[in-house]
C-alpha cells in the first residue's frame, strides 16, 4: 500500500515558518541519495499572536550550532536579534545552500554584543544599558551565569533556556518524561541548578531539554563520528550489545521548538523535552548513517569497553546506556512536532556538511584500532 | 554475573503514583489544537507493507479536549465481550467488563468453551462472580455461533478478545455486522509489528503482513465504519491467567539467580491491565474519535528486562542476582526459558494519548508491590517448584545455586 502522506493545504499566516526557511540550507537535497518524503510543514495554531510583534531579543551564544539556525528564524520573523559572544568565532557565516541574498539580508540585520559572559559585572551593565524583551540562553552552563542577566533585565518578558535531557536520573523505566526525577549529581547539574534558579527568581522561564542534537554544523561528533568511518570504509566499533537505545533530534526541529515557545503562555514556566519522533539503537544508527549518506551497510564490531584502556579518549560518542525522552508534552502543549525523521535528517546533515568535505573534528581511529586489533588477535 | 542489592537501588519516580495523570495537559491543549483536523502520519519507515490494499492509514488528530469523557455524555452502551478462555489476554475482558459495569453500561461476557471446563477454575474466570455481582451477564459457548449463544440479544459494541486469526473472528464480525452492531473492537497484538532499528513501535508502522491478527484488522476495517484495533503487550494485574511478574518472584523469593537471555537491556512494555481497560472504555465512550484507528494498548513506559527483575526484587524487599546467558550457546529455546521476547519489543500508546486523551497509570514500582503482596497471600512463595531449564542454564555457566 502506498502510504498516502496527507498534506494539509492551509493558508499560511504571515508569520508562518515556511519550509523555504529550511530549504535555503537544503538546496542540495535534490541530489540526496535518499528518497525523502518531506511533508509540507504545517503551521500549528500554537504560534501565538504576540510572536508577531517584533521583539528585542538577546541570544547568549548563537554563532556555533543551535543559535545559527534559531537566529535566522528569529530575524525572518522580524525580531531584532543580538548575539552575545566573545567574538572568537565569526558572528555570522554563510551556510551551505544559503543564497547570497538571504545571507546578506541576515547578516545585515544581526547585532553583536561582544563580551565574556563570565564577566558578570559586564553582563549586568551591558544588558541593562541595552534592555531586551527576551533572552535565549543557548550556551549557559551554570546558574551564576544567569543571575546577572536577570538582575540586568527586571522587565524581561521571557527567559528561554537550553537545558539538557542529561539532567534526568538514569532509570530502568523509559522514556524520560518532564515529570521524572532528575539527578542532582549528573554531569549536567549546572543545567539543573540553572532551572532551579529560574524557578526561584519567579521570572517567566521556559526550559528546553534536548537529547542528542544533530544536523549540519554539529560540533559534537555524533553523526560525524559514523561518517568518518563509513567514508574510510572502516568497521564501526560499538560497545557491548549495540541494542542500547538513544535519540537524535535535528537542530532545525529544535530551532523551531525554540521559536514556538516564544511569547507562548503555554510555555510559561514549563520544561519541554525536544528531540526526534523515534528512538534508535546504536547498531541501527550506524545503519541509518550509511543509508542517509549512500554508503553500503557497515560492518559493526561489538566489544566490551572494560577490556580496554582508552586513556582520555572517547571510543564512542554516546553514553553507554539507554537514553531517550518522550516529546509528547511539546507535541500536545505546543503543537510542535519534528519535521525530520532520522534518515532524512542524517541525509540533510550529510548533504550540507560532511558530504561537502566539512567537519569539526579530524578522523581519529586510534581507539578503533585498539579494539579491532584485539578482535583480530582473538580471531587469529 | 551481577548481584544487585534491591535496597540500594535508586528511586525511580519522584512523584507518588496517584499524581501520574496530568490534567493540565488536557485543558491546555484546547486552544491550540481544536482547529487542527489532521496530523501527518508518524512512521519514519521507508519500507511499505504491500498487502494492505484497502487498509486505512490511521488518521491521527491531536486530542481536542472538547471530547468529554463520561458515560453519560456517550450514552449507556450494550457491550458484548467475546473472551478467550486462557492466556495472557484473558484478564483484559475481566477488567473491561468490570469497568464498563462501573460506568453504568450493560455487559455480557461470552467466554469460549464450557462453563464446566477445568479452565474456568483459573483466574480470572474463577472470579466471574464479580462480573455477575456488578450486574453483568456471563455466558459460555462457541464464538462461531455467537448469535445463538447470546440468544438474539442486541449490542451496540462488540469486543473480540479471543481470535488471533480471521477464521476465528470472521463469524463474530459477520454476525455483529448483520445484527447492527455499531462498534467492533478487536484485541490484536503488538507482536505483529516488524522489528525495527527505530523503536518504539508506533501505530502506522509496518506490520508482518502474514500475521493472523493483521488479517483480522483488515477485515473489520472493511466491514465496519466504527472499528478499532488494540495492540497489547504484556500485562500484570490481579486475575491474570498467565504468569508475568510471577516468573521473577518465583526465583527471587527462593533466592535463586534470575537468568535473563542476552544483555538484559532489551526493552519491553509491561502494563497494568487497568490501563488497557481504561483505553478500551474510552473508545466505547468516544466512538467517533476511536473509529478507524489502531491503538497500541500498552502503558506509557518501557522497562528493560534487567529493570523488571530489579523492580520485582524491590517490590519483594529482597536482593536479586541477575545472570545473563546466550540461549544458543547454552542450547535451550529462549521461548521456553523466559516469558518475554529476547529482543526489543516496545510499543508506545501514542494514538490513545493523541486521539482519546488517554493517560497511563501503570506505575511498576508501586503496582509490583501489590502484586507481590498477593503472590505471598496465595502462598505461592512457599509452593515447591522445579527449575529445570534454569538449572541447565546455570549449570552451563557454572553459576552456583543457593541450596
Amino acid at each position: 500500500m502506498a502510504r498516502s502522506v496527507a498534506v494539509q493545504q492551509q493558508t499560511q499566516p504571515s508569520l508562518s515558518l515556511l519550509p523555504s526557511s529550511f530549504s535555503d540550507f537544503n538546496g542540495t537535497r535534490l541530489h540526496s541519495q535518499v528518497q525523502c518524503k518531506r511533508r509540507v510543514w504545517q503551521t500549528k495554531g500554537a504560534l501565538q499572536v504576540s510572536a508577531s510583534i517584533s521583539k528585542n531579543i538577546l541570544i547568549m551564544g548563537g554563532t556555533r550550532f543551535i543559535g545559527v539556525f534559531l537566529s535566522r528564524l528569529l530575524v525572518k520573523e522580524g525580531h531584532q536579534v543580538t548575539l552575545f559572544t566573545r567574538g572568537k568565532a565569526p558572528i555570522t557565516q554563510q551556510l551551505p545552500g544559503e543564497s547570497d541574498q538571504d545571507y546578506a539580508d541576515f547578516s545585515s540585520k544581526i547585532l553583536h554584543l561582544k563580551g565574556d559572559r563570565k564577566d558578570f559585572e559586564f553582563v549586568k551593565t551591558s544588558l541593562a544599558a541595552k534592555g531586551f524583551d527576551v533572552v535565549y540562553d543557548i550556551n549557559g552552563r551554570e546558574a551564576v551565569e544567569v543571575e546577572p542577566i536577570l538582575d540586568a533585565l527586571p522587565k524581561l518578558e521571557q527567559f528561554i533556556y537550553c537545558s539538557s535531557a542529561g539532567v534526568y536520573l538514569k532509570s530502568d523505566l523509559l522514556p524520560h518524561s518532564e515529570k521524572d526525577a532528575v539527578d542532582p549529581k549528573s554531569r549536567h547539574k549546572g543545567k539543573l541548578e540553572t532551572e532551579s534558579f529560574l524557578v526561584s527568581r519567579g521570572v517567566n522561564w521556559t526550559s528546553i531539554r534536548p537529547v542528542y542534537i544533530y544536523g549540519p554544523l554539529n560540533y559534537n561528533p555524533v553523526e560525524e563520528w559514523f561518517f568518518h568511518r563509513l567514508k574510510a570504509g572502516r568497521p564501526i566499533p560499538i560497545p557491548n550489545s549495540g541494542i542500547q537505545i538513544t535519540q537524535l533530534g535535528h537542530v532545525k526541529d529544535l530551532a523551531k521548538a525554540f521559536i514556538q515557545v516564544l511569547g507562548n503562555e503555554k510555555a510559561s514556566q514549563q520544561v519541554f523535552n525536544i528531540s526526534g519522533e523515534k528512538y534508535v539503537t546504536f547498531d541501527g544508527l550506524a545503519r541509518a548513517c550509511a543509508k542517509a549518506a549512500g554508503f553500503p551497510e557497515p560492518e559493526i564490531v561489538h566489544y566490551n569497553p572494560k577490556e580496554f584502556d582508552f586513556g582520555k579518549k572517547k571510543a564512542f560518542p554516546f553514553r553507554d546506556q539507554h537514553f531517550f525522552a518522550s516529546i509528547d508534552k511539546a507535541k500536545h502543549v505546543l503543537g510542535w512536532e519534528p519535521e525530520f525523521n532520522l534518515v532524512e535528517g542524517l541525509a540533510d546533515s550529510y548533504n550540507l556538511d560532511f558530504g561537502r568535505g566539512t567537519f569539526r573534528k579530524e578522523a581519529d581511529f586510534s581507539t578503533d584500532d585498539l579494539i579491532l586489533g584485539k578482535s583480530l588477535v582473538l580471531q587469529a | 554475573m551481577a548481584t544487585l542489592a534491591a535496597s540500594s537501588s535508586s528511586l525511580i519516580f519522584s512523584s507518588p503514583s496517584s499524581k501520574l495523570s496530568q490534567p493540565s495537559l488536557l485543558s491546555s491543549s484546547r486552544l491550540s489544537l481544536s482547529s487542527l483536523s489532521q496530523l501527518s502520519p508518524l512512521s519514519s519507515s521507508l519500507s511499505v507493507s504491500p498487502s494492505f490494499a484497502a487498509y486505512p492509514t490511521p488518521s491521527r488528530r491531536l486530542f481536542a479536549s472538547s471530547l468529554t469523557v463520561k458515560a453519560s455524555a456517550a450514552g449507556k452502551k450494550k457491550v458484548l465481550i467475546v473472551n478467550t478462555d486462557s492466556g495472557g489476554h484473558a484478564v483484559i475482558g475481566f477488567y473491561f467488563a468490570k469497568e464498563l459495569l462501573g460506568s453504568g453500561h450493560e455487559v455480557t461476557i461470552l467466554t469460549v468453551g464450557e462453563e464446566s471446563s477445568d479452565k474456568m477454575k483459573k483466574p480470572p474466570f474463577s472470579r466471574f462472580s464479580e462480573i455477575v455481582g456488578a450486574g453483568g451477564k456471563t455466558v459460555w459457548g462457541n464464538p462461531a455461533e455467537v448469535g445463538k449463544v447470546v440468544e438474539g440479544s442486541t449490542f451496540d459494541v462488540v469486543l473480540d478478545n479471543n481470535g488471533k486469526d480471521l477464521d476465528t473472528v470472521r463469524p463474530v464480525a459477520d454476525w455483529a455486522k448483520g445484527a447492527g452492531v455499531k462498534q467492533f473492537l478487536f484485541i490484536s497484538s503488538a507482536g505483529i509489528y516488524k522489528p525495527t532499528d527505530e523503536p518504539p513501535h508506533v501505530e502506522g508502522d509496518v506490520v508482518k503482513a502474514d500475521a493472523g491478527h493483521v488479517g483480522v484488522e483488515k477485515y473489520i476495517a472493511n466491514s465496519f465504519s466504527g472499528w478499532a484495533a488494540f495492540r497489547p503487550q504484556y500485562m500484570i494485574g490481579s486475575g491474570n491467567n498467565k504468569d508475568c511478574e510471577e516468573w521473577f518472584f518465583d526465583r527471587i523469593v527462593r533466592k535463586r539467580p534470575v537468568p535473563i537471555p542476552g544483555s538484559g537491556m532489551q526493552l519491553t512494555n509491561i502494563s497494568h491491565v487497568r490501563d488497557l481497560s481504561s483505553m478500551l472504555t474510552l473508545a466505547v465512550e468516544n466512538p467517533e474519535a476511536a473509529s478507524g484507528n489502531i491503538f497500541n494498548c500498552v502503558s506509557d513506559r518501557a522497562v528493560t528486562l534487567d529493570g523488571m527483575a530489579k523492580l520485582c526484587a524491590q517490590a519483594a524487599g529482597l536482593p536479586v542476582e541477575i545472570v545473563h546467558y546466550d540461549p544458543k550457546a547454552v542450547g535451550i529455546d529462549a521461548k521456553k526459558a523466559f516469558p518475554f521476547r529476547n529482543m526489543h519489543f516496545y510499543a508506545e500508546p501514542r494514538a490513545a494519548k493523541d486521539i482519546l486523551g488517554w493517560q497511563g497509570t501503570t506505575n511498576l514500582p508501586e503496582d509490583l508491590k501489590e502484586r507481590f503482596d498477593e503472590y505471598v497471600k496465595i502462598g505461592r512463595d512457599k509452593k515447591p517448584m522445579q527449575f529445570e531449564i534454569d538449572d541447565k542454564i546455570l549449570e552451563s555457566l557454572k553459576v552456583p545455586v543457593a541450596a
